[in-house]
């Protein structure tokens, strides 16, 4: 358990660190942008057999982007929860493999935005157009491979080295 | 009790009671975009013990950025020394010009009862320390805020233009909303430096495609040149008047051939913003 909490606070605050690092803000979106937080929803999952403990991680991590990135109140819960259902559903069907790992996080990648965009253009009467979205996610899709394949792979050889199976 | 099933929430209700908490959802959601929401004290120790963790962990890697970019810079040093020399001369003479139309400035502002125009604000300089997590909320963070005497709503800047405004604080960071939105509470009142004239219009959004903002409400039959400054107007409320915001991109006109649509190029790089100045008006230390 300790080992992935570790894992969310670091890929919590790479979210911080690396928005300095490659640009993200409208229309100058980096090719090498995404948010960590969610690629390590999808990494953890298999460790846990107690789905209880994961969904509390996820609000609390829900909770703290909110409060802490973006100063909105509940949206990013909901949407990281939404997430979490969508993990734990996908989870019965794929194996848990470097790939399928991959084709999970970008597809969790995608639900975020599109709910975002989804959120966005329904309830704060701003307009955010399809191009913007398609933009968003098409320069998700490097980070996304890059921090999903080196987290797997870290994550897997941590819990090995100390044979650890699952989370109870 | 024997023979009788353990019954759930028929699937009728499940349905319903989702169908309730969405658009319950939707209406918090829509509720706390509108409004801004300011953090609460709990919320703002939070994001400010987070924002010092960072600034700890990021230290050594904006050393070295640091250290590369100062490399650089040097490479440049002679020729901008050159640059540098040539315009000294220009500069006293404009320095003294500059004393004369400040004169001028004070005693037209007493004849017409002004209280306050830009020279009257203050700068304060800031580092960004977070750029838009999340990507749809489209600001930054900066590392002052009310300790500072940063408020809601104060002008952000760049050595280039005008960046955004503040729209939430905490004791040591402040968030900053950019002017590339297309939220709708974003509207920006300005004025086009054309000659003597001064056309007023107003920018009504963002396009993600050219990253050009764009400007409306300017009538077809006046004239508008390619390469125009567009400045902030000071109407509204929010914005001082003479922040520079780009210049004129592209310019045609609405569907009923009326007005022109104008697209306007900022003239601050928001792909590189590291930092940044706060206007506050003198009279709020007073």
């Amino acid at each position: 358990m300790i080992i992935s909490i570790i894992y969310l606070i670091i890929s919590f605050l790479l979210d911080n660190f690396m928005s300095n690092v490659f640009s993200s803000t409208f229309g100058y979106v980096s090719y090498f942008s995404t948010i960590y937080i969610i690629i390590s929803f999808v990494v953890i999952y298999p460790y846990f057999s107690n789905d209880k403990k994961y969904f509390i991680l996820i609000i609390i991590f829900g909770i703290l982007f909110d409060v802490l990135y973006t100063s909105t109140f509940l949206i990013n819960l909901v949407l990281f929860f939404v997430i979490a259902l969508f993990i734990k559903f996908l989870n019965n069907f794929l194996p848990n493999n470097i790939f399928m790992a991959n084709v999970l996080s970008f597809s969790c990648i995608i639900v975020y935005h599109v709910l975002t965009f989804l959120i966005l253009n329904i309830a704060s009467g701003s307009i955010y157009g399809f191009v913007l979205l398609g933009d968003i996610l098409t320069h998700s899709l490097i980070m996304t491979v890059l921090y999903t394949s080196v987290s797997y792979f870290i994550i897997k050889l941590i819990y090995n080295k100390f044979n650890i199976k699952v989370i109870k | 009790m024997f023979g009788q099933k353990k019954k759930g929430i028929p699937k009728k209700y499940v349905l319903l009671i989702v169908i309730v908490l969405i658009i319950v959802l939707f209406v918090i959601f829509s509720v706390s975009l509108k409004k801004e929401r300011e953090l609460n004290k709990v919320e703002s120790f939070f994001k400010d013990t987070l924002i010092y963790v960072e600034k700890i962990v990021v230290y050594p890697f904006d050393y070295v950025k640091n250290k590369i970019s100062d490399y650089n810079e040097l490479k440049n040093v002679k020729k901008d020394n050159d640059i540098l020399e040539t315009s000294m001369d220009r500069i006293l003479s404009i320095e003294t010009e500059n004393i004369e139309l400040r004169r001028q400035l004070e005693a037209l502002k007493d004849e017409l009862n002004i209280d306050y125009s830009l020279t009257d604000y203050e700068y304060l300089n800031a580092s960004v320390i977070s750029r838009n997590v999340g990507y749809w909320y489209n600001k930054i963070t900066i590392d002052k805020g009310s300790y500072n005497g940063v408020e809601k709503d104060m002008v952000v800047i760049t050595s280039k233009g005008l960046i955004g405004r503040v729209i939430n604080t905490t004791t040591f960071t402040s968030d900053v909303k950019l002017i590339t939105t297309s939220d709708t509470n974003n509207k920006i009142s300005v004025h086009i430096s054309n000659g003597d004239t001064n056309l007023y219009g107003l920018i009504n959004g963002y396009n993600y495609n050219d990253n050009v903002l764009e400007l409306e409400g300017i009538s077809n039959t006046k004239d508008v040149n390619i390469g125009d400054k567009v400045y902030t107007s000071g109407l509204g409320g929010i914005f001082p008047s003479g922040i520079l915001i780009g210049t004129v991109s592209e310019i045609t006109t609405d569907s009923y051939d009326l007005a022109k649509v104008i697209k306007v190029k900022p003239s601050a790089d928001f792909s590189d913003i590291n930092y940044v100045s706060i206007l506050k008006r003198k009279s709020d230390n007073k």
